[in-house]
């Protein structure tokens, strides 16, 4: 029945969704065959809903196409749908309390015209089924007397009753615990490999992702940004320009397959949101210095703007990974001129600026000497510890710049939270969008 | 080798064989005795026989009243009482009452909402709103016996299609459906009422109308409604599975296979004319749809396939239960039945609200 040129199971080809003006997926390229597991990745908002509900055939796509089985979606009736794609949403309201058979046998719908009624056959099929997810016991109880494991399994019964050759599951571990998530996603495993069905499961853990899935697609913002098998997919890289999430990589040495541990939200908000008009407040540093404080103010809602960094400083990591705009320069050279001026365009646009305490050498001593048109008009804070002459590495020049500052008006602080002080007192928390000035990234 | 199961409820158990020829003589029966009560009292004995000798059309007891001690010229009375106008008002009881737990079964279906009911949907109000325009505007003055159920129905009907024409929107959700109705109820409320305030004199005739009763029942009304209920009704009955799946949530039970928009259309429209046949003959009569299906609920479950059936059973009994319990305490000045159905409902109603809160919820949150 399946020849290695039969059309996949599943196919967006160019799919764009729109929800009024808002763009639900854009240019979302997607092919899942015949049997294969794939798992549907992304944060919160990112469109993977979207991908199934597309598929379902509830949202028409605004362009490009969305195919079951090389057929339109749209081409099919709601019967054949039925009949090609099984869904499990991420909510089902059970509300009524029919036996859990009855419920399981909604599944045969599709197979019926109005006025026949399921076989004796499908019963004992929808029995077998019940069995294989460990319900057998609970066959002729009401649905609403089943725990949230059984629930979801029961749910699970009702779209694989449907017997169809794709399988939709939206989230169907989000209100499980480890143990039920790991034996659901088991069975849906087996029952897929024994039956060659095509799953595509919307899941937010990762790691379950990577143990369960042959092959992970991650949207971002309505966009595929990364589609492979698991190992090649996750990286601390996606985590953190996804998720904005910092986290370490490790391989399981008994599967070999990656797995994430997070470690600590990168910024609350994933990269390239719409920024809070709260700033922009420019942090001047580098040498991994400025890191802390990048973090710090973006968490506390700042819109943030750093420079001038050295490619592959740890400072310059940071600001990518928290999607602060940023004038960066080649890694070790001297600031050419066209850094600085991006630098100080980023610097006119600042409401405040902050000097974090980094080592000034030759090839940074410009970030300090180009702050002296500023300091007059732009509250700066310069943090003093460690001190600048511990880490004047210019000659002395450094000092000589820091003075010049201080005379200037800079506002020298201790501490952490003298700055966030100081920061609370000169940037207004006013929600005006000053949309003018706004720095763009290079 | 199956685990023990929970001891078979009585509904069950009712379910079988047997339960269901109990059920049956008790039916019978109560359907001969309500024949025998009315205005005024017919002997239980005498009742039966000429209920026998009519229904076997004069070959069972030739003479009815013989040996009773009843004069041939009151047997002829009884007789016409008994098969002209009590019988006729039994059945029309039990197909209204039918056709109003059904539709307020399957309301609450399509709705998903235990309050939906034709009432509230304002379904009742616009037949009560062709019958004003009726008497108001005196048409067919001669033949009040037709019109009035004829603009009853239109009005009805009416109100179903404007409620799912208003709601037409591509992504029209159940609950717009829902207010949609509500909010056309009330105006049909605000024009009624501007109808019978410049024209008092219909007025009179149009409140008698708004309280429901049981009067025009003959052979002939009692032929088109029952034709009608049962024609209409077993096709909203085969809606049950889409009713069940539609519980789940339209994009559920789309997923599966329903086309919910074509199974809303079909269910408001085929409950519409249900209500507007029960409302043509017999006027506005309360709560039997809205209360039927929950009865039904509390004994067999949420199955749609058995609660709409289950609700039209309630119903009639119901309704027919009204009735009688309406002719025994008030035997000589009867109450319009739609006054005695909220009487005898609402509190009912009440009581299981607060029995099913103590017990297992039924509808979720």
């Amino acid at each position: 029945m399946t020849a290695d040129s039969a059309p996949p199971a599943l196919a967006l080809r160019g799919t764009t969704v729109r929800y009024g003006d808002r763009v639900g997926i854009e240019r979302v390229d997607l092919s899942v065959a015949r049997g294969e597991f794939v798992a549907l990745t992304g944060p919160n908002g990112s469109g993977k809903t979207t991908v199934m509900r597309a598929a379902l055939g509830f949202l028409p796509p605004s362009e490009g196409s969305v195919e079951l089985f090389g057929r339109p979606v749209g081409t099919l009736s709601i019967r054949q749908r039925a009949r090609s794609v099984a869904w499990v949403p991420q909510e089902e309201s059970l509300r009524d309390n029919i036996s859990l058979l009855e419920y399981v046998l909604y599944g045969r719908y599709p197979f019926h015209s109005f006025l026949d009624r399921e076989t004796a056959a499908e019963r004992a099929r929808v029995r077998e089924l019940l069995h294989t997810l460990a319900l057998e016991d609970r066959a002729e109880d009401g649905v609403l007397s089943l725990s949230g494991g059984e629930r979801q399994r029961a749910i699970l019964g009702r779209a694989l009753a449907q017997e169809t050759p794709l399988l939709l599951l939206d989230e169907p571990t989000s209100h499980l615990d480890i143990g039920h998530q790991l034996d659901l996603l088991h069975r849906v495993r087996v029952r897929a490999r024994s039956t060659g069905v095509a799953i595509v499961a919307a899941l937010h853990d990762l790691n379950l992702a990577a143990r369960f899935a042959d092959r992970i697609v991650v949207l971002s913002r309505g966009h595929r940004v990364a589609d492979g098998p698991p190992t090649t997919v996750l990286s601390e890289d996606l985590l953190a320009r996804v998720w904005g999430v910092d986290a370490d990589l490790a391989v399981d040495r008994r599967t070999g397959l990656p797995y994430l541990i997070p470690r600590r939200i990168a910024s609350e908000r994933p990269r390239g949101a719409p920024s809070p008009f709260i700033g922009p407040v420019h942090v001047v540093g580098g040498g991994g210095a400025a890191a802390p404080f990048l973090r710090e103010l973006s968490e506390r809602g700042y819109r943030v703007t750093a420079g001038a960094l050295h490619l592959l400083d740890t400072d310059a990591e940071v600001a990518d990974a928290l999607g602060v705009p940023c004038a960066i320069e080649s890694p070790f050279a001297p600031l050419g001129e066209e850094v600085r001026a991006r630098h100080r365009a980023l610097l006119a646009g600042a409401k405040a600026i902050v000097v974090v305490p980094f080592a000034v050498g030759p090839s940074n001593l410009a970030n300090l000497e180009d702050l002296r048109s500023f300091v007059a008009e732009v509250p700066t804070f310069l943090l003093t510890r460690p001190p600048i002459r511990e880490r004047d590495f210019a000659d002395g020049r450094a000092q000589a710049v820091y003075a010049e500052l201080v005379a200037a008006g800079a506002i020298e602080v201790d501490d952490r939270a003298a700055l966030l002080e100081g920061l609370e007192r000169e940037v207004p928390r006013s929600p005006a969008p000053a949309r003018a000035g706004s720095p763009g990234t290079a | 080798m199956a685990p023990p199961r929970a001891p078979r409820s009585l509904a069950r158990r009712l379910a079988g064989p047997a339960g269901i020829g109990l059920l049956a003589v008790a039916g019978l029966l109560l359907l001969a005795l309500s024949s025998l009560l009315g205005n005024q009292a017919v002997p239980v004995g005498v009742g039966f026989r000429i209920l026998l000798h009519e229904l076997s059309g004069g070959a069972l007891f030739s003479d009815p009243c013989a040996g009773t001690g009843v004069s041939p010229a009151h047997c002829s009375a009884l007789t016409f009482i008994v098969w002209q106008l009590y019988l006729p008002e039994v059945l029309l009881a039990l197909v209204v009452g039918a056709a109003l737990g059904l539709s307020g079964g399957a309301l609450q279906g399509v709705f998903r909402n235990p309050l939906a009911d034709p009432f509230l949907l304002g379904i009742s109000s616009g037949g009560t709103l062709g019958a004003a325009i009726l008497y108001v505007y005196r048409i067919g003055v001669g033949q009040a016996d037709l019109y009035l159920p004829l603009f009853a129905f239109l009005g009805a009907i009416a109100t179903g299609l404007l409620i799912l024409g208003v709601a037409r929107g591509r992504h029209s959700s159940v609950e717009t459906l829902l207010l949609t109705g509500v909010a056309i109820a009330n105006l049909l409320g605000a024009v009624l009422a501007l109808v019978l305030l410049y024209n008092p004199v219909g007025g009179e005739q149009v409140t008698f109308w708004l309280l429901g009763n049981l009067g025009l029942a003959s052979w002939t009304v009692d032929g088109i409604a029952v034709g009608v209920v049962l024609m209409l009704g077993t096709v909203l009955v085969l809606f049950g599975r889409d009713l069940n799946l539609l519980q789940l949530g339209a994009d559920v039970a789309q997923s599966s296979g329903v086309n919910a928009n074509r199974v809303r259309l079909h269910v408001i429209l085929l409950a519409s004319m249900i209500t507007a046949i029960a409302v043509a003959f017999t006027g506005v009569i309360g709560f039997v749809g809205l209360v039927s299906p929950h009865v039904v609920r509390r004994i067999v479950g949420s199955d749609y396939r058995v609660v709409l059936p289950g609700s039209a059973i309630v119903g009639a009994l119901f309704l027919l239960g009204a009735r009688d319990v309406n002719y025994l305490a008030f035997p000589s000045s009867v109450l319009p039945i739609g006054i005695f159905t909220a009487f005898f409902g609402v509190p009912f109603f009440l009581f299981l609200l607060y029995r099913q809160r103590r017990l297992a919820p039924m509808e979720g949150r």
